[in-house]
């Protein structure tokens, strides 16, 4: 009994210990990686320049790291990361293991919001309050509209999402058809395919805090997600502010995704595909879902993202991606373990 | 701890302004206590447990912990002191049983903070009180619905209540699991915690509970000790069912069981006479209270005979003959050490619902057979 608990530990460290280790290792072999190949070692001197004497590095090579590189890789860890998890909220939330911003209708919603304010040519900050408005209001929809006396079934949830999600969606093509098809038009459409490469750090200043508190709350609140979708009475009775726990978790949910989404645009899939990865490999507890989700999430989307701007010469949009890769990996993880369920 | 709920009423119909589901409910209890609730399908049975948490509103009325209304008590402490046990359906989530158990502790801590080892330990320990600690790793979607269901009753117990709140806990269960969980249920309350079931099984009650509510379709109800509440005419009212009550004897003591055996065939026309004059039926109601009064006040003279095998019994034993010393005419009790068994027997003149009471506690002590013989006379 005793040794059986010690392996159990050690294998609990080494798993806690690669989540860790794996995305920052994956990180700095996607800063080597690219149309501009480094080796490891000038990726090595150029991170720890400022702290060691070594100065015989080229300029070109500084901005490349510092200034193109890595505050997209950056990005797409924490875009990674936020979808991640907040699609996890969401399936909790919603007691629906088919839950995700895009299936809620709140990444079209949050979409919506930041196109209108892309059309009057608004800054980053605007975009990212009026995506987090659009999100807000189309998960309120969803909600009301699928709510009934003992809350939702899964199809119900799904259907009133695709009905919010069209909505959102004709909204778009609206604003689509209103816009100057000469300047406004074509970075709206681009940006709608989502794409990472506008990354840089004024960018990343304005978005990352949003995400990061959204993140916080809900490591903080990952024990407490077990309770979301237990049946109203039950989860009553457990003694906790239910309302309260809902509230905290959809604003943070809902948040993350809407500033991932004016960041670089709808991404899907990932909100989906990496809680029921997760939950295949580590069970239904989302005491241990929240931060595999969260590492998970960073590495999913860092390697997509690291092969949408190396595979060919011009970039592929990473929401083409992530479904060309998501959907094969999710099957095959279906067949293996069967079954979808919270 | 008292336990009390004061002139509850309540109807899902917000409008409706008399003839309420639950009308004027009055009845409390302590700790230590095994209350059955009973009635036939739509009475209320699973609305009146859930109107006595709180987790209905009661539309007039309180429920009282200690004599301060639970409205009044913050969520958080209230639920450490009353817990909740659904029926065992199929559960969301792929959560390990020690995980489903380890929920019932969130009541303990603040909203950001994760279980600690001591909670774990206490979720451990429920397992272990009700002997299914070999679940702790098992899948909760991979296991029988009995077994679910001493998870979730071990779950609730994690919140370490002083009252237990089941709802249907023995439904849907086969022979086995039915007695594995009432067996759970007495042992709990043995160990000082009240236990509120509702049941669909009144020989479930008779058998097992202490005392027992029985609800009407008319929002009528009677709550008193088990055998005073569960007989014939009871259940004709209540359920609309002829039905005998009867003793299966074994070797080592007398079961008291009911069969129904037919449906009142006034069945349909009563019922909508009720609705249409419920003065009537209360009429009706009084006049069988009376037959009942009068019949209890015939008594006959009994045996109690038992045998008791567990030491520790006799203190329990004393305990409940002096509480019934008014009816008890002559006793006996005698040790036999060569095979470490006690036997006792006692004469009782009472009313026979008193005998059978008598009887019925006696029977649920651990380590007592029993049997009961009536006179004629």
């Amino acid at each position: 009994m005793e040794r059986q608990n010690k392996t159990f530990s050690y294998k609990k460290c080494a798993i806690v210990c690669s989540l860790i280790v794996a995305p920052i290792a994956l990180a700095f072999i996607a800063l080597a990686v690219g149309r501009f190949p480094l080796s490891f070692s000038t990726v090595f001197q150029v991170l720890f320049e400022p702290i060691s004497d070594v100065t015989n590095i080229d300029a070109q090579t500084q901005t490349v790291l510092w200034n193109i590189r890595l505050p997209r890789i950056l990005l797409a860890m924490l875009v990674g990361a936020g979808l991640a998890v907040s699609g996890l909220a969401f399936q909790n939330l919603f007691a629906n293991p088919l839950a995700t911003p895009d299936t809620l209708g709140v990444a079209s919603g949050a979409s919506f919001g930041a196109v209108l304010a892309l059309l009057f040519g608004l800054n980053l900050i605007w975009v990212q309050l009026m995506a987090l408005i659009g999100g807000v209001l189309a998960v309120g929809l969803t909600y009301s509209v699928s709510a009934n006396r003992n809350r939702g079934s899964i199809t119900t949830v799904v259907l009133a999402g695709l009905i919010i999600g069209s909505l959102f969606t004709a909204l778009v093509s609206l604003v689509k058809y209103v816009a100057d098809a000469e300047s406004q038009l074509p970075s709206i459409v681009y940006w709608l395919m989502g794409s990472l490469s506008s990354a840089n750090y004024g960018m990343l200043l304005l978005g990352a805090p949003l995400i990061v508190i959204g993140l916080v709350v809900l490591l903080l609140l990952r024990w407490r997600l077990n309770l979301l979708p237990l049946p109203e009475d039950e989860a009553r009775s457990a003694g906790v502010n239910i309302s309260r726990l809902r509230l905290a978790t959809v604003v943070s949910a809902t948040m993350i995704t809407a500033s991932c989404i004016s960041m670089c645009g709808q991404v899907g899939w990932v909100g989906l595909l990496v809680p029921h990865m997760c939950r295949m490999m580590f069970g239904g507890n989302n005491q241990k879902l929240v931060p595999a989700c969260l590492s998970v999430g960073a590495m999913l989307m860092l390697i997509v993202d690291t092969l949408a701007r190396t595979v060919s010469a011009a970039e592929i949009p990473v929401s083409i991606l992530t479904a060309i890769i998501g959907a094969p990996v999710f099957i095959f993880l279906l067949r293996r373990t069967g079954g979808w369920s919270l | 701890m008292i336990f009390t709920v004061e002139n509850g009423c309540f109807d899902y119909d917000k409008k409706r302004q008399d003839n309420f589901l639950l009308q004027n409910i009055n009845f409390s209890f302590s700790k230590g206590e095994l209350i059955a609730v009973l009635g036939p399908n739509g009475a209320g049975k699973t609305t009146l447990l859930r109107c006595m948490m709180g987790l209905l509103p009661w539309r007039s009325g309180a429920t009282l912990l200690d004599g301060e209304n639970i409205r009044h008590i913050p969520y958080n402490l209230l639920w450490r002191r009353i817990a909740y046990v659904p029926q065992a359906k199929n559960p969301l989530g792929m959560f390990k049983v020690e995980e489903l158990v380890l929920l019932g502790r969130s009541s303990h801590f603040s909203l950001l903070r994760q279980p600690s080892a001591q909670d774990r330990e206490i979720a451990m320990d429920c397992l272990r009180r009700l002997h299914i600690q070999h679940l702790a790793g098992r899948n909760c979607r991979q296991i029988s619905g009995g077994e679910l269901q001493m998870a979730l009753i071990a779950r609730a117990l994690a919140a370490q209540p002083e009252v237990l709140i089941l709802d249907e806990p023995e439904s849907n269960l086969d022979f086995k699991n039915q007695l594995v969980v009432l067996d759970a249920m007495s042992e709990l309350v043995e160990q000082g915690i009240a236990c509120v079931f509702n049941t669909h099984y009144p020989a479930h009650a008779m058998q097992r509970a202490d005392k027992a509510l029985l609800l009407d379709r008319q929002g009528h109800y009677r709550f008193g000790p088990t055998t005073e509440i569960i007989n014939e005419d009871n259940i004709k009212n209540a359920f609309g069912v002829e039905a005998v009550i009867g003793e299966i004897e074994t070797k080592h003591r007398i079961y008291r069981d009911i069969l129904p055996v037919s449906v009142l065939k006034l069945d349909l026309e009563s019922e909508s006479l009720a609705d249409a004059n419920g003065a009537n039926q209360k009429g009706e109601d009084h006049m069988t209270q009376e037959n009942a009064e009068e019949r209890s006040r015939e008594t006959r003279v009994a045996i109690v005979g038992a045998i008791v095998e567990d030491r520790n019994a006799a203190e329990k034993i004393n305990e409940l003959l002096h509480e019934y010393a008014k009816y008890i005419i002559g006793r006996m009790g005698m040790p036999y050490e060569k095979k470490d068994v006690s036997i006792i027997c006692v004469v009782i003149d009472a009313p026979e619902e008193i005998t059978a009471a008598l009887s019925g506690k006696l029977g649920r002590i651990h380590g007592v057979n029993i049997k009961t013989t009536y006179s004629r006379i």
